[in-house]
């Protein structure tokens, strides 16, 4: 594992266990404020660095040949990411690093309860004053994902791993952590055994974090027929508010890279379909360059047909979770 | 006979046979001086590539290919095998893709893969019909006879659990009866 994104709350304990994390892996560990005064400090001025540090929608802006501090910010934590195993805190890095094969993305969270109370005490706040820190640093670190990237800083499939610290210490979550890595690299390094007779490559789909058990068969679908695909690879905002805040986003399920077509499945009852068939519309309004196919439940259980699953009690199952 | 299931007739044979005469002369036109392979996706292709090289006046190899999805052995998975090959090399020639009737695509998505690791100095793809309803990958399709709507045909190659083939025509298949 060369990389381990954290994503906190703040008073979640996210940061102490970045740290100790680092020492324990001997991996090096990136902060924003590193990543503020030290990288950023050579292309920006003092009123920029200002900026960087208040405005999210500053990072869109472009500062030079057209690049703007997010594309940069993200071309050098991939860049002293690949060179020296990295812990990185917080950036939106879970994002940046969704499909990189090699990264752990961890998410640590506490109820507001907790959060408040730790904060009351390391500061020295009062109730009030450290529960108003904790909702302003939630919104916060919300705006800074939903702005940059369209994506709900929440939303828990954009973690491999989420931990609770209401009851966890930091030594125990590191433990987790560790014994992650570990199990998962044993796992990646044991060979599958050749019964694949169409040469199609392996993959570890439980490795994948497929939202639905659906997605799973349709990826196996597209295996047994060697067409290469992507889960999830890229969010597409598509509605604003007044300020041009991102509200509505959307991650097609699919991506078929040599078909340049992204595929959403939907498995689901009705009211939900009509929900995202708002968004492919207006993902095809938005984006017409863009090809995209839904496939319904119906078409989804003809094909499962087609494959051998013949079953209601397999096909239902589908639709259990 | 017995046809049962089968209901109204949505292209007869003459308006099968005139259309795919259109489109035998436009491909003639088109791989003029270059000596195309056509390769038939079996079964379903059989009167259609029949008819369709009929039509054409340029110099042109045919060849087919057959492949079938098999139940795998692990869980859910199946596995795609080739029933039958290429004979002739296509490497460095033009090849053209018949198919009777494109649904999700994956078929010709395979096969497409499969033709194009062999290195051959282009692939284009004709279809007799194509459903684009059900269509999964953007699949470029060179030739077209027909647009179908989303229904279940046989005829004129196409199928219904290996009956109907032999029709002249191509008709609405009614699979209530199959479950019936």
């Amino acid at each position: 594992m060369s990389i381990i994104t954290i994503s906190r709350q703040d008073g979640s304990l996210g940061d102490e266990i970045a740290v100790r994390l680092s020492q324990r892996m001997n991996m090096q560990l990136i902060l924003r404020d590193r990543v503020i005064s030290e990288w950023m400090a050579e292309v920006a001025n003092k009123y920029q660095l200002h900026m960087l540090s208040e405005s999210p929608r500053f990072y869109l802006s472009e500062f030079k040949d057209g690049m703007s501090f997010k594309v940069y910010i993200e071309k050098i934590l991939i860049k002293f990411a690949e060179m020296t195993p990295s812990v990185i805190v917080g950036m939106g890095a879970q994002i940046i690093f969704s499909d990189h094969p090699d990264a752990l993305r961890v998410r640590i969270i506490a109820s507001e309860q907790t959060r408040t109370e730790r904060l009351r005490k390391k500061y020295g706040l009062t109730g009030n004053e450290a529960e108003k820190l904790v909702q302003q640093g939630d919104k916060k670190h919300r705006r800074y994902t939903s702005v940059l990237y369209g994506v709900e800083w929440t939303e828990m499939f954009n973690y491999d791993l989420v931990m609770n610290t209401d009851n966890l210490s930091v030594e125990q979550c590191v433990e987790i952590i560790v014994h992650h890595i570990e199990t998962k690299s044993l796992l990646s390094s044991q060979s599958f055994s050749d019964d694949d007779e169409n040469n199609i490559s392996q993959k570890d789909y439980q490795a994948i974090h497929f939202k639905h058990p659906a997605e799973e068969e349709f990826a196996r679908i597209l295996d047994m027929y060697g067409i290469e695909w992507e889960y999830e690879p890229r969010t597409f905002p598509v509605q604003w508010d007044a300020e041009g805040n991102v509200t509505m986003a959307f991650s097609p399920d699919f991506y078929l890279t040599k078909f340049d077509t992204y595929i959403e499945i939907t498995t689901m009852e009705q009211k939900y379909v009509t929900i995202k068939n708002k968004k492919v519309k207006r993902l095809r309004e938005l984006y017409p360059d863009i090809n995209i196919n839904i496939v319904y439940k119906k078409d989804f259980h003809t094909l499962l047909k087609r494959f051998g699953f013949s079953g209601e009690d397999e096909i239902n199952e589908f639709n259990r979770s | 006979m017995n046809l049962t299931g089968v209901k109204k007739i949505i292209f007869g044979e003459e308006t099968i046979l005139n259309r795919i005469a259109e489109m035998g002369k436009q491909i003639s036109d088109d791989y003029r001086d270059k000596h195309p392979v056509l390769i038939s996706v079996l079964k379903g292709t059989m009167y259609f590539v029949a008819d369709l090289t009929r039509q054409m006046d340029i110099p042109l190899n045919i060849d087919f290919m057959s492949i079938g999805v098999y139940p795998g052995i692990t869980k859910n998975t199946g596995i795609v095998r080739i029933n039958k090959d290429l004979d002739i090399n296509i490497t460095g020639r033009h090849v053209l893709m018949i198919e009777d009737i494109i649904n999700t695509g994956l078929t010709m998505g395979y096969l497409v893969q499969n033709m194009e690791a062999r290195k051959p100095a282009s692939i284009k793809v004709c279809t007799l019909l194509n459903n684009p309803h059900k269509r999964l990958m953007n699949i470029p399709l060179e030739y077209v006879g027909f647009q179908v709507p989303d229904i279940m045909l046989v005829g004129y190659g196409i199928d219904c659990n290996q009956e109907f083939r032999h029709l002249p025509y191509i008709a609405q298949f009614d699979d209530s009866v199959l479950t019936g």
